[in-house]
């Protein structure tokens, strides 16, 4: 369709379409509440607020566009709630106030109506806050207005409304800082843009019964148990929301860590949202176990308020449609980290190590200068360090750093293992981040990395006569052992290394090597090395056979 | 007369207690659906395969015991006419002393005339288990309940308990060391540092890399704060690894010598499902905690 006229019908599907949207979608919003508190949600609150003109038989004018909008806009000055809700409302009020006397609106008319929109819904509050509702109400439309043309339809005005309402959203972090204190993009300015989305839908000649908005309020009413039989599969398991009180009999509520606590939800479900303000921490979690999730939270606390869905039944028959979905963006905390590595093994146990973003890369494959700034942009830290594990990298690290505005630290480590060892003593709790930094680098400069590779060609190098195809262990830039058979390397490699004199031994192997093969390295070394505490891993990269770390 | 009380939770067993002249509070902890009660429903402790079980990936959990349990433990003493004093793990570790507290209530008022003492060694494992073998020493060396007391009052706060574990999977599971630092997912050799503090709650202070480091550690931590080491019981435990345990007694007579009270002490199984196998620690009487 190409609608170039708005007329009372289609603005009525409209507000019904946007107002099922947001309800379909509100505890989405509810989750971003800055502050954990039960009630006062922004998303019920918004919800509630266009539902009253939704569900309000006044608004079908089938012949006038401005009696429709006049009866949104009663409807919803009446049923504002809460701060989100009056903006919204006021909204609708400007929009109503453009449209007057007009039986239906071109573009031009609406888009000029949506300015009166904006700049009621300024006028709403006495100190406009950007980086809320109100930021990407106007973004929206300023930027919708700029990419009209004569030929643009309602449907491409809405795309281009929605689209930049997007990122506005998306900004709002930077905005606002106890959004980006709390992790959070703004709830109003969510709500508002699933009510906008929605509103699209009737482009498509999707119809919303009234009645469904009316009984949105009892829950229960609406389950469907027909969705979930005697013999049907646990497909998307649980929505478990919870406000838990921590205890001070159960834990430490001030060393309480959301990251250990987020941690611990995303090891038992998915689609994790957890903030804490005081001793309450409120929970989002999808999980197929939720009992499990309340023992544990039992440990540390009890709960004030629980609310447990079997998400089959949310999956009605609804269409599902591509709509914004919410990041959970990460607290902003104190270091982040990055670091370079290859290999599924060797990145998983980067990554468990609490590196926040692993670039692919190593020795065959240098980063980017823009890799590393799309990975600082991914991090919300106070201080970025950042592990390049390769001496060809530490230039573009650096360089990366100068080509952003934050706080980013350099850790020159050239191998994995000063990668691995650095980041896995790193203090998240440091105070002082030039102590750190010395700690640091102290660590990288005791841990000694032994690698295993092929010979690319015939070469005469550190007193060798080497041939192509020969396995090699090098450390630091000297080549220490040739030999033809590979499982000879790694034996002669540790001794040449001092390996009695660590603690530690860990060896990744490569992609290349098997694991029994692996095994069998693991064996020699632990039997001439009592002492040493020995661990095998598949790093799976590719290159490099073996990574030996004797720390 | 007055009745001594004290938990499985501080590591003592069933003999130990007895020599002591404890009762003991069995703290349990559960395996599958099987609850056990330490020293109830075994009479003696074996160590290594219950670690070897946990090793193999089992994952016990603990509970906290009932009210009725309670009255079960002190009515009889109560109806005989005794006294109770009760020597038990850190309140701020468990919510079972909820329970305790409203058995002890309910008991008073129908024997009004019995007295119940606790001490709160702020502490569990060793760390209990060393203050409740000194006041059964004072007890045998006749000093009276008030002056018992007035030591606890004075003295707990002055031990110390300093430890780190091996597999941090287990303090994930339990929760009961909030702070332990984000980065800690694999282990891989990291130890992280563990103390008891002044609240009885444990508190992760650091870690380092290696076992052989960490025992290092532990005895820096022992230089740094002992006070006369010779004078005072030095407890040493493991949840089952005697080789560091020795290693750390060797480390600590190169420094001191041989003139040391060391005692060596296996880490209970309630405790121990908490901290895992190979956690290594030490208490001893120190500057502060």
């Amino acid at each position: 369709m190409n609608t170039l006229k708005l007329n009372g019908a289609l603005f009525a599907d409209m507000i019904r379409c946007g107002a099922k949207n947001l309800a379909e979608k509100k505890e989405i919003v509810n989750e971003l509440n800055v502050f954990p508190v039960p009630d006062g949600d922004t998303g019920d609150n918004m919800s509630l607020t266009i539902n009253s003109a939704a569900s309000s038989e006044d608004i079908d004018d089938p012949v006038s566009l401005a009696k429709t909008s006049d009866a949104v806009m009663r409807a919803v000055l009446l049923g504002a709630r809460g701060n989100s809700g009056v903006i919204l409302s006021r909204i609708f009020a400007g929009l109503a106030k453009g449209l007057e006397g007009k039986v239906e609106a071109n573009l031009q008319e609406f888009d000029n109506a949506m300015k009166m929109a904006v700049s009621e819904a300024y006028s709403a509050v006495a100190k406009p806050v950007e980086g809320t509702i109100l930021t990407v109400i106007r973004d929206g439309v300023n930027s919708a207005h700029k990419e009209m043309t004569s030929e643009t339809t309602f449907e491409d005005y809405f795309e281009f409304l929605a689209r930049e309402m997007k990122r506005s959203v998306d900004r709002t972090p930077e905005l606002l800082p106890s959004l980006k204190e709390a992790g959070v993009v703004d709830s109003g300015g969510v709500g508002l843009l699933y009510i906008f989305e929605g509103m699209q839908f009737a482009f498509d000649g999707e119809k919303v019964d009234a009645d469904f908005l009316k009984t949105r309020k009892n829950e229960f009413e609406e389950l469907d148990i027909s969705l979930f039989t005697e013999d049907s599969e646990l497909e998307f398991g649980y929505c478990t929301e919870f406000l838990l009180r921590l205890q001070n009999k159960k834990t430490n509520i001030s060393e309480f860590s959301v990251d250990d606590f987020t941690n611990y939800l995303k090891s038992v479900g998915d689609s994790v949202v957890c903030f804490k303000d005081g001793s309450v921490v409120k929970a989002h979690v999808h999980t197929k176990n939720p009992g499990e999730v309340l023992n544990h939270c039992q440990q540390l606390g009890e709960f004030l308020k629980l609310k447990i869905e079997n998400m089959s039944l949310q999956h009605n028959n609804s269409v599902i449609r591509n709509t914004y979905s919410v990041q959970n963006i990460a607290p902003r905390k104190k270091y982040g980290i990055v670091t370079v590595a290859n290999g599924k093994g060797v990145v998983d146990t980067f990554k468990e190590l609490g590196c926040d973003v692993v670039i692919p890369g190593g020795q065959s494959m240098n980063p980017s200068t823009s890799d590393f700034v799309d990975a600082f942009n991914q991090i919300n830290a106070e201080t970025i360090f950042v592990f390049p594990n390769n001496k060809n990298i530490i230039m573009t690290a650096e360089q990366a750093s100068e080509a952003t505005e934050k706080d980013i630290r350099v850790i020159k480590t050239k191998t994995i293992g000063e990668g691995y060892s650095a980041i896995s003593m790193f203090d998240t709790n440091a105070e002082d981040i030039n102590t750190l930094i010395d700690e640091l680098n102290g660590i990288v400069s005791g841990v000694v990395t032994g690698q295993v590779s092929q010979a690319s060609r015939d070469t005469k190098m550190d007193g060798l006569d080497i041939k192509q195809g020969d396995f090699l262990g090098f450390s630091d830039g000297r080549i220490l052992v040739d030999k033809k058979e590979r499982k000879d390397i790694i034996p002669e490699l540790a001794e040449k290394l001092g390996a009695e004199n660590f603690d530690i031994c860990i060896l990744f192997y490569g992609e290349n090597v098997g694991e029994n093969e692996a095994k069998e390295m693991e064996k020699i070394l632990k039997e001439k090395y009592n002492r040493l505490e020995f661990y095998l891993l598949d790093g799976g990269q590719p290159i490099y056979d073996y990574i030996l770390i004797l720390e | 007369m007055l009745v001594l009380f004290a938990d499985t939770d501080m590591d003592l067993t069933k003999k130990e207690a007895k020599e002591l002249g404890y009762k003991l509070i069995s703290m349990p902890y559960s395996i599958g659906n099987d609850l056990i009660y330490p020293y109830e429903s075994w009479d003696e402790f074996k160590a290594h395969e219950f670690y070897e079980q946990l090793r193999g990936g089992t994952l016990p959990k603990t509970s906290s015991i009932s009210e009725e349990k309670y009255v079960e433990y002190f009515e009889p003493e109560f109806k005989k006419g005794n006294d109770i004093f009760y020597v038990h793990f850190s309140r701020n570790m468990s919510g079972t002393f909820d329970a305790m507290d409203k058995a002890v209530e309910k008991l008073k008022e129908k024997y009004p005339e019995r007295k119940f003492y606790e001490v709160d060694t702020l502490g569990i494992s060793i760390l209990g288990y060393v203050i409740a073998k000194e006041i059964a020493d004072l007890f045998k060396n006749g000093k009276t309940v008030e002056e018992v007391l007035e030591w606890a009052k004075k003295e707990v706060k002055h031990y110390a308990c300093y430890f780190f574990a091996d597999d941090l999977k287990f303090f994930k599971q339990s929760g009961r060391v909030s702070n332990l630092a984000g980065t800690m997912g694999t282990l891989l050799g990291i130890r992280p540092i563990i103390y008891m503090n002044d609240e009885g709650k444990m508190l992760n202070i650091g870690k380092e890399k290696g076992r052989f480091r960490a025992v290092e550690k532990l005895v820096g931590y022992f230089e740094e704060l002992s006070v006369d080491p010779k004078e005072h019981r030095i407890i040493l435990a493991s949840a089952d690894n005697d080789e560091l345990v020795q290693e750390m007694k060797d480390k600590l007579e190169e420094k001191y010598g041989k003139g040391l009270k060391i005692e060596t002490t296996t880490v209970n199984p309630t405790i121990g499902a908490h901290c895992g196998p190979d956690t290594v620690g030490l208490a001893f009487y120190a500057k502060h905690r």
